[in-house]
């Protein structure tokens, strides 16, 4: 994009105004929405950083199994942080993020000696120990049931300003500002040396090492930055549920992850998050408010079937074909009006 | 080109595009039409906040099916009476996937937008999720599974099903009339519904003088292969095989594999939903004197005068004309057991408000449970007296049909091992007072 005269400062603007059309939209949201709909934003905010840290992952080319259990880490981490420790709800969550990137660190060292297929079911199996030990150990971690009462993020009491995060509408406004820094970091990492390092690794891996590239080094890098902001969503879920766990963070609610992946696709910083909004809509708010609470999965799975088969590069395709299309049928029209007359 | 240019304005797949796109939004319109039509002042909505897809819809399905039903009857009799007017019952329901984030959506919604004056419920890994919101509001919850009782939870009653207590009835039965069966072994699924109801059962078998031969087996939810599971089990040559509260989906499984290894003993369980679906995936003879919980409501035994629920056979011919025979399961009639202690309650508070349908429902210590009157009991293992006790029916098949063989005091037999099982729910750490 060029950026020197009038014509760069108008499509400067124009971005910019984009920007703030966007944000708008984002703070006039909760008050267009229902009560429990508002809940659902709140989820899918969360699940926006989710599966966007997992694009990050994604970005070095192999696709994890265990980024649910990640996030689950850095949720169980902040939630006992807070409960046995007294650490402040928010610091937890920094520390919960602390520990998902830790742990990511210490698992690089057995998964990134296997690539693709491998690496798949190394992740799995990383995951499922994780699980376990939640489930095995009852003490910290509350076996099988988990942990609940966890503590809510904290009221914030002014003299003139009142903050209760227990209302949805203010955890979406906190969620939205911790998330839109995490996507803005993670946006700034992909568009640097690192991030199309990251790119390289994926494309041409031995080629990225013949000039002096350390791939392991760099796929590390990509898994620990993915679990850190995988580990702060799981942070934002437990203290805004107020309860976790193993079931919570098993392979069922990573294949979502997957599905909002596929679906959006992962060639695009906003594919994922098409994805993940998309279906999420569909599933919790049209097909629920049809009436058709008992036949979701069936038409989930029916879109999931479509989709893949007419949108193969995901719904981050829809726009340049619709583009592309539209341009056909200008060119068209403007042809069949030069005809007619 | 005019007529091109009109073909390409209105193809048959823009036609199709756009009559499905205003199809969605009318059937969205409609829906949220029908919602506002049924908001009639002479309508009370009860909220039904349970699994309705997923590996545990069994134990959620089932019961709102049971509840329509429920309804269905009340409401052509005129409906409930609440403070000297009659209340037709509208349920709505909310799909939690048996999750708990989704469980505090559905609660929300239900209570908030649908102003619901109850909320049923299954429980489990939902309750954490919802905890907050039935303090903040006062919303009356109702749970299947006691374990999600505590003294913190004041608004959260167990009106039915005192899971895994009833267990012990089965066991008790069993050592009375097999005695000859001394050893068994145990699987579960290593979940929030498994490890209460494994503590249980050792606690019942040491009770009976039944030996465990292996520690029980404990095997993760995302299970799919089961023959190795029930190898290991089969392998110390157990006079009794019991299979604890596994869900629906493992039990089936499970059975056919013990069926496959050439299993020829005793088998226990806390359910068989669908079990003529095992019977068919096995055998007759194979199932003959399988021994569970819960019986079919075509059972003669339920017309005895002590039971609470109303016409239980009349609702099983009808549960079975809608749905099926083969679609009962242990949960089709447990919710609108409870729903008939609500309305009896609603009618003596003179209100359908949480707060007077709580205390109309605890007055005297006393309720009227499905299967007898019961105390409502609980301190000692739930830290608070929410749970409606009394007897429960030992069930048994014979001939390819359940058979109730006897109901069985669920309070007589803790007052004689009490001790046993709090030794084993501290074990496992299933007390009230050791949840994290």
């Amino acid at each position: 994009m060029s950026t020197a005269g009038p014509a760069g400062s108008i499509r400067r603007a124009v971005w910019r105004l984009r920007w703030v059309f966007l944000f708008a939209i984002l703070a006039a949201l909760p008050y267009m929405l229902s009560y429990s709909q508002q809940e659902i934003a709140v989820l899918l905010v969360i699940n926006v950083l989710l599966v966007c840290s997992y694009r990050l992952l994604t970005l070095t080319g192999e696709w994890s199994l265990g980024h649910v259990v990640i996030m689950g880490v850095g949720a169980y981490a902040s939630a006992l942080l807070a409960k046995q420790f007294g650490i402040p709800v928010p610091l937890s969550m920094l520390l919960g993020g602390c520990m998902a990137a830790a742990i990511a660190a210490l698992l690089s060292f057995p998964l990134f000696r296997m690539k693709g297929f491998y690496f798949l079911i190394g992740s799995f199996a990383a995951g499922e120990i994780i699980r376990l030990i939640w489930k095995r150990f009852t003490d910290p971690f509350g076996g099988p049931k988990g942990l609940k009462r966890i503590d809510p993020f904290p009221d914030i009491e002014t003299g003139f300003l009142s903050i209760d995060f227990y209302e949805p509408v203010n955890y979406y406004f906190l969620s939205l500002v911790v998330v839109s820094v995490s996507l803005f970091i993670l946006y700034r990492i992909e568009r640097s040396r690192i991030g199309l390092t990251f790119h390289a690794i994926h494309w041409q891996d031995r080629l990225a090492e013949s000039v002096g590239v350390d791939t392991f080094r760099y796929r590390t890098l990509a898994f620990v930055i993915a679990s850190f902001f995988a580990g702060i969503a799981g942070g934002l879920y437990a203290h805004y549920v107020g309860a976790v766990n193993p079931t919570r963070f098993s392979v069922d609610q990573m294949v979502y992850v997957l599905v909002w992946a596929v679906v959006g696709g992962t060639t695009t910083f906003h594919g994922p998050i098409l994805g993940v909004v998309v279906l999420t809509v569909i599933n919790e708010i049209v097909l629920r408010a049809l009436g058709l609470d008992t036949a979701r999965p069936l038409i989930y799975g029916a879109i999931l079937i479509l989709s893949v088969l007419y949108l193969p590069h995901g719904l981050e395709s829809l726009g340049p074909r619709l583009r592309t299309r539209w341009q056909l049928w200008r060119s068209g029209s403007a042809a069949g009006g030069r005809e007619l007359a | 080109m005019l007529r091109k240019s009109l073909d390409r304005k209105i193809s048959r797949r823009k036609f199709l595009g756009t009559t499905a796109a205003s199809g969605t939004a009318l059937a969205a319109m409609g829906s949220g039409l029908s919602r506002v039509a049924y908001a009639d002042s002479d309508t009370i909505k009860i909220g039904f906040l349970a699994p309705l897809t997923g590996p545990v819809a069994a134990w959620g399905k089932p019961g709102l099916d049971g509840c329509l039903i429920w309804a269905d009857w009340v409401n052509a009799k005129g409906g409930v009476n609440v403070g000297g007017k009659s209340y037709n019952i509208e349920f709505v329901s909310y799909d939690n996937e048996y999750d708990a984030a989704k469980a505090k959506t559905g609660a929300t919604k239900l209570i908030k937008e649908d102003g619901v004056k109850f909320i049923m419920m299954l429980g489990g890994d939902t309750w954490p999720g919802v905890e907050k919101i039935a303090e903040r509001e006062g919303m009356l919850f109702s749970t299947l599974l006691p374990s999600d009782l505590s003294p913190d939870s004041t608004t959260l009653l167990a009106p039915c099903e005192v899971h895994p207590i009833y267990n012990v009835t089965g066991v008790e039965w069993l050592a009375e009339n097999k005695p000859d069966l001394k050893t068994a072994v145990m699987c579960a699924q290593d979940d929030s519904l498994g490890k209460p109801s494994v503590a249980t059962y050792l606690a019942a078998f040491e009770a009976a003088g039944i030996e465990m031969i292996d520690e029980p087996l404990f095997f993760d939810p995302t299970t799919t292969d089961f023959a190795p599971v029930m190898t290991k089990l089969m392998a110390g040559n157990p006079d009794i095989l019991c299979l604890d509260t596994c869900y629906a989906d493992y039990v089936h499984p499970l059975c056919e594999q013990a069926f496959q290894q050439g299993y020829k003993g005793q088998i226990i369980s806390c359910t068989a939903d669908f079990y003529q679906k095992i019977i068919e995936k096995t055998s007759a003879e194979f199932m003959e004197g399988f021994i569970f919980q819960f019986p079919d409501f075509d059972d003669p035994a339920l017309n005895s005068e002590g039971v609470n629920f109303v016409n239980p056979n009349e609702f099983y011919a009808e549960y079975a004309k809608r749905y099926g025979a083969s679609q009962w399961g242990a949960v089709s009639w447990e919710y609108a057991s409870i729903m008939d202690l609500w309305a009896d309650a609603a009618s003596q508070a003179g209100s359908a408000e949480p707060a007077a349908v709580l205390e109309a429902m605890k007055a005297g210590g006393t309720g009227k449970h499905a299967f007898g009157t019961a105390d409502w009991w609980g301190t000692e293992l739930f830290g608070i007296d929410n749970a409606l006790v009394g007897d429960w029916p030992v069930v048994v098949i014979e001939g390819g049909k359940a058979t109730i063989k006897d109901f069985r005091s669920i309070p007589a037999w803790w007052d004689k091992h009490k001790d046993l099982m709090i030794k084993h729910m501290t074990a496992l750490g299933q007390m009230w007072n050791q949840r994290s």
